[in-house]
C-alpha cells in the first residue's frame, strides 16, 4: 500500500476528455466564476442589483453615487482578491498532489500555510513589519520551513502509509506553530483582536493588500502554468520519469518550490484558508482528466470559484456580521476530505 | 553420585523462578515507587500552584492557612477561591484526560488514536459552544452539550471510518478532518459572542484554566470516582482485547460491548473535561506513552491518569510563570509541547510496523 501511487494522479493518460470539451468547460468555468463575481459584487450587508453593479463597473454611474462607491472601493477589491487567492490555492493544491503523490494534498492540510501564518505574525509582533510586501517574506519563509519540516518528518515514517504520515504530520507542525501564534498575541488585547480574523482566513477589509502581492501572486501562477509537463513526466514515476531523460530530484523540488510560493502568497493575503487547494484540484481533474498541462490552469480557476463562492455564501449566514471564508471552506470541505480519507486503504480494514 | 549432583536441574528451576519472583517483585517496587513518586509531584505542584499570587503578594507564610480556611478576605479570594480550584482542575482534568486517552489508545491499538488528535475533544468544545451561544445554556447544561457534541463527533469519525472494522489509521486520518471542522464550528460561534472576551475565547479556542471555580472541581471529582470505577470495571476485558478479538470472545469476553463500553468511556471523560476546560490538546495523546515507559508495563489507564495529572498541573504552572510569554492560555504550552510528542511518536513507529 505505501508503494502504491495514490490513484487519480497515477491514471496518466489513461483519462482524458475531449479538446473541445475540455475548450468548452474551460469557457464555461470562467462564465460561472463571472457570475459568481457579480454576485460577490451585488450581495453583502447592503445588497446592489446586478444592473447598477455593471453601471458602476463601466463608470456609468456618477462619481458620487453611493451605490457605485460600495462596488468600486470595498468589494471589487474585495472580489479580485478573492479570484486571486483562490487561484494560488488551487494550483498549490494541485502541485503539491503531484509533488507528494497524495490526493490528500492540501497548503492549509499539510501545515504549510499555518507556518506561513506563524511567520507573519512573528514579523509583526518581534521585528515590527507593518506593510505588506514585507509579510511576504515572512510567508514565504515560514512556508518553506513548514513544507520543509513535514516532508522531512513523513520521510522519517513508513507508518502505514506515506499519505497517512503526511496528513498527521502536517497536522502536528500545524498545532505546533498556530500555538506558537496564540503564544506571541494573546497578551496584547489589540494584537489578539487584530490577528484573530486572520488567523482564521478572511477577505475582510484586505482589499488594499491587492497591490502589493499582485506581482508576486502573477509570477507564482506563471511559474505555476509552465509546470505541467514536468508534472505530467513526475507522475509516470521516478524511474519512468528518468529514462524519459528528467531531472527527477531537481525538477521536484522546484515544482515543490513554487508550490510553497503560491500557498505563501494566498496567507500571506488572506490568512490561512484550508481545503480550497484540496478541492480546486480534484475538481479540475474531474473536469479535464489527469493531465496537468490541462489540470493546472482548470485548478486556477476551480479554486478561485470556490473561494468566491464560499465568501458569497459565507456573507448569507444569518447572524450578526458575515463569516470568516476560512470557517466556511472548513465546512464545506471537511465531507470532500472524509470521503477522499475513507477510500484510501480500501479493503486493508 | 552424591545427593547435591543429583538434581542440577531442579536447582537451575527452582533458581528460574526465584529470580523470577525477585524481578517480579522488583518489577512491582519499582512500579509502586514510580506512581508514589508521580503522586507527590501532582499534589507538590497543586500546592506550588496555591503560591501564585501574582499581583496580589500575598505573604509566603499567609497562603496556607488561607488555603484551609483561615485566610483574610484577599488571601481566600486568591489562595482558596482561585488557586486552589484551579490547581484542582488542572489535577483532576489531566487525570480525566490521561485516562481517556489511554483507554482509547488500547482500544484502537495505536498511540495516536487519541481524543485530541481525532477531533472528540473539538467535538466536545463545538457542543458546549452551540448551547452556551444557542440556548444561552450555564452549569451542566455546557456539560450536557460537549457530550452531545464528544458522543456527535465520535460516532461519525467511528462510522465514517467502518468498513468492514475500524483500521486505526483511517480512523485518525478521518478525525483530523472532522476535527477541522468542529474547530471552524468553535471559532465560528465564538466570533459571534457578543461579550466574546479574549480570556472566554481562549478557552474555547485552545483550551485555558482560567476563572475555574470549586463546582468544576466538584463536577470533575465526580466524573473521576465515577471513571476510575468504570475503568476497574472493564479493565480485564479490555486487557483481554489485546489478544485478538476472536481468542478474547473465546475466554469469555463479550467484544462488541467492552469495545462500545471502552469507546464510551473515553468519549465521555474527555467530553466532561473539555466542558470545564475548552480542548486543551496533547494531554491525552503523551499521558499514555509516558506512563508506559516509566512503569515498564504495555499499558496502564490509571497510571496514564497519574501522569495526565502530573503533566497538566506543570504545564498550568508553566503557562503563568514561564518568562517573556506568560500569562497565557494552558492549551497553547500543551500544543507547544504536545506537537513534538505527537510527531516522535509518528517517527518511532518505524521500528514497530
Amino acid at each position: 500500500m505505501s508503494t502504491s501511487p495514490t490513484a487519480p494522479v497515477s491514471r496518466v493518460g489513461t483519462h482524458r476528455t475531449h479538446p473541445l470539451l475540455r475548450g468548452g468547460g474551460f469557457v464555461a468555468l470562467a462564465c460561472l466564476l463571472a457570475c459568481v463575481a457579480v454576485a460577490g459584487l451585488a450581495i453583502g450587508a447592503r445588497d446592489i442589483d446586478p444592473i447598477t453593479v455593471t453601471h458602476a463597473l463601466l463608470g456609468k454611474l456618477p462619481a458620487d453615487d453611493y451605490n457605485g462607491l460600495v462596488v468600486l472601493t470595498e468589494r471589487l477589491p474585495r472580489v479580485a482578491l478573492g479570484l486571486l487567492v483562490g487561484a494560488c490555492l488551487g494550483a498549490a493544491g494541485t502541485v503539491m498532489q503531484a509533488v507528494t503523490r497524495n490526493p490528500l494534498a492540501d497548503p492549509g492540510i499539510l501545515g504549510v500555510e499555518a507556518g506561513a501564518a506563524a511567520a507573519v505574525v512573528i514579523g509583526i509582533v518581534i521585528v515590527g513589519v507593518h506593510e505588506p510586501r514585507g509579510y511576504f517574506w515572512f510567508a514565504l519563509a515560514g512556508a518553506a520551513v513548514a513544507a520543509t519540516s513535514v516532508a522531512l518528518i513523513s520521510r522519517a515514517t513508513t507508518t502505514a502509509s506515506r499519505e497517512i504520515s503526511l496528513v498527521i504530520a502536517g497536522a502536528a507542525v500545524a498545532a505546533l506553530l498556530m500555538s506558537l501564534v496564540t503564544l506571541l498575541t494573546v497578551r496584547d488585547e489589540a494584537v489578539y483582536s487584530s490577528l484573530r480574523s486572520w488567523s482564521v482566513g478572511s477577505l475582510v477589509g484586505r482589499g488594499l493588500v491587492l497591490g502589493e502581492l499582485l506581482p508576486f501572486a502573477l509570477v507564482a501562477l506563471g511559474l505555476a502554468v509552465t509546470l505541467g509537463r514536468s508534472l505530467d513526466a513526475l507522475a509516470l514515476g521516478d524511474e519512468v520519469a528518468a529514462g524519459l531523460g528528467v531531472r527527477v530530484g531537481p525538477t521536484r523540488l522546484w515544482a515543490a518550490g513554487v508550490g510553497v510560493l503560491l500557498a505563501a502568497t494566498a496567507t500571506a493575503a488572506v490568512g490561512p484558508v484550508a481545503f480550497v487547494g484540496l478541492v480546486g484540484a480534484h475538481l479540475a481533474r474531474m473536469l479535464v482528466g489527469t493531465e496537468h498541462r490541462w489540470v493546472l490552469p482548470y485548478s486556477m480557476l476551480t479554486g478561485a470559484l470556490l473561494l468566491c463562492a464560499a465568501d458569497v455564501a459565507a456573507r448569507l449566514v444569518p447572524g450578526h456580521g458575515e463569516l470568516e471564508v476560512g470557517i466556511m471552506t472548513a465546512v464545506v470541505g471537511t465531507p470532500f476530505f472524509v470521503a477522499l480519507a475513507r477510500r484510501r486503504g480500501r479493503g486493508t480494514a | 553420585m552424591s545427593p547435591t549432583t543429583m538434581r542440577p536441574r531442579s536447582n537451575a528451576a527452582r533458581d528460574t523462578a526465584v529470580t523470577m519472583r525477585a524481578n517480579a517483585r522488583a518489577a512491582r517496587l519499582w512500579r509502586g515507587l514510580v506512581l508514589a513518586v508521580c503522586l507527590i509531584v501532582a499534589v507538590g505542584l497543586v500546592a506550588v500552584q496555591l503560591f501564585l499570587t501574582g499581583d496580589a503578594e500575598i505573604e509566603p507564610d499567609r497562603v496556607i492557612p488561607a488555603a484551609f480556611g483561615a485566610g483574610d478576605g484577599l488571601a481566600d479570594y486568591v489562595v482558596r477561591r482561585t488557586n486552589l480550584p484551579r490547581g484542582l482542575v488542572a489535577l483532576l482534568g489531566g487525570a480525566l484526560f490521561g485516562i481517556s486517552g489511554a483507554l482509547a489508545q488500547r482500544l484502537f491499538g495505536n498511540p495516536l488514536a487519541t481524543p485530541d488528535v481525532i477531533g472528540i475533544s473539538s467535538g466536545a468544545g463545538a457542543g458546549a459552544m452551540l448551547v452556551i451561544a444557542g440556548f444561552g445554556a450555564t452549569g451542566l447544561g455546557v456539560q450536557g452539550g460537549a457530550m452531545l457534541g464528544a458522543l456527535v463527533v465520535s460516532l461519525i469519525v467511528y462510522g465514517l471510518s467502518w468498513r468492514g472494522g475500524v483500521q486505526s489509521y483511517r480512523l485518525i486520518l478521518i478525525g483530523i478532518g472532522v476535527g477541522a471542522c468542529a474547530s471552524a464550528i468553535i471559532t465560528f460561534v465564538v466570533t459571534r459572542l457578543d461579550d466574546a472576551s479574549t480570556q472566554r475565547a481562549m478557552r474555547w479556542l485552545i483550551g485555558s484554566l482560567n476563572g475555574t471555580n470549586e463546582r468544576d472541581v466538584a463536577l470533575l471529582t465526580c466524573t473521576l470516582c465515577v471513571g476510575v470505577a468504570l475503568v476497574l470495571w472493564i479493565r480485564r476485558g479490555l486487557g483481554d482485547l489485546a489478544l485478538g478479538d476472536e481468542l478474547a470472545a473465546g475466554l469469555g469476553v463479550r467484544v462488541p460491548v467492552v469495545r462500545f463500553a471502552a469507546l464510551l468511556l473515553a468519549t465521555m471523560l474527555a467530553a466532561v473535561v473539555t466542558s470545564v476546560t475548552g480542548p486543551i490538546a496533547f494531554v491525552a495523546l503523551v499521558a499514555g506513552p509516558i506512563a508506559t515507559r516509566l512503569l515498564r508495563v504495555p499499558d496502564a489507564p490509571l497510571a496514564a491518569g497519574l501522569v495526565g495529572a502530573v503533566l497538566l498541573c506543570a504545564t498550568d504552572i508553566a503557562a503563568q510563570t514561564m518568562p517573556l510569554i506568560s500569562p497565557v492560555p494552558t492549551g497553547a504550552i500543551t500544543a507547544l509541547f504536545g506537537a513534538p510528542v505527537l510527531i516522535a511518536l509518528l517517527v518511532r513507529r518505524k521500528a514497530t510496523v
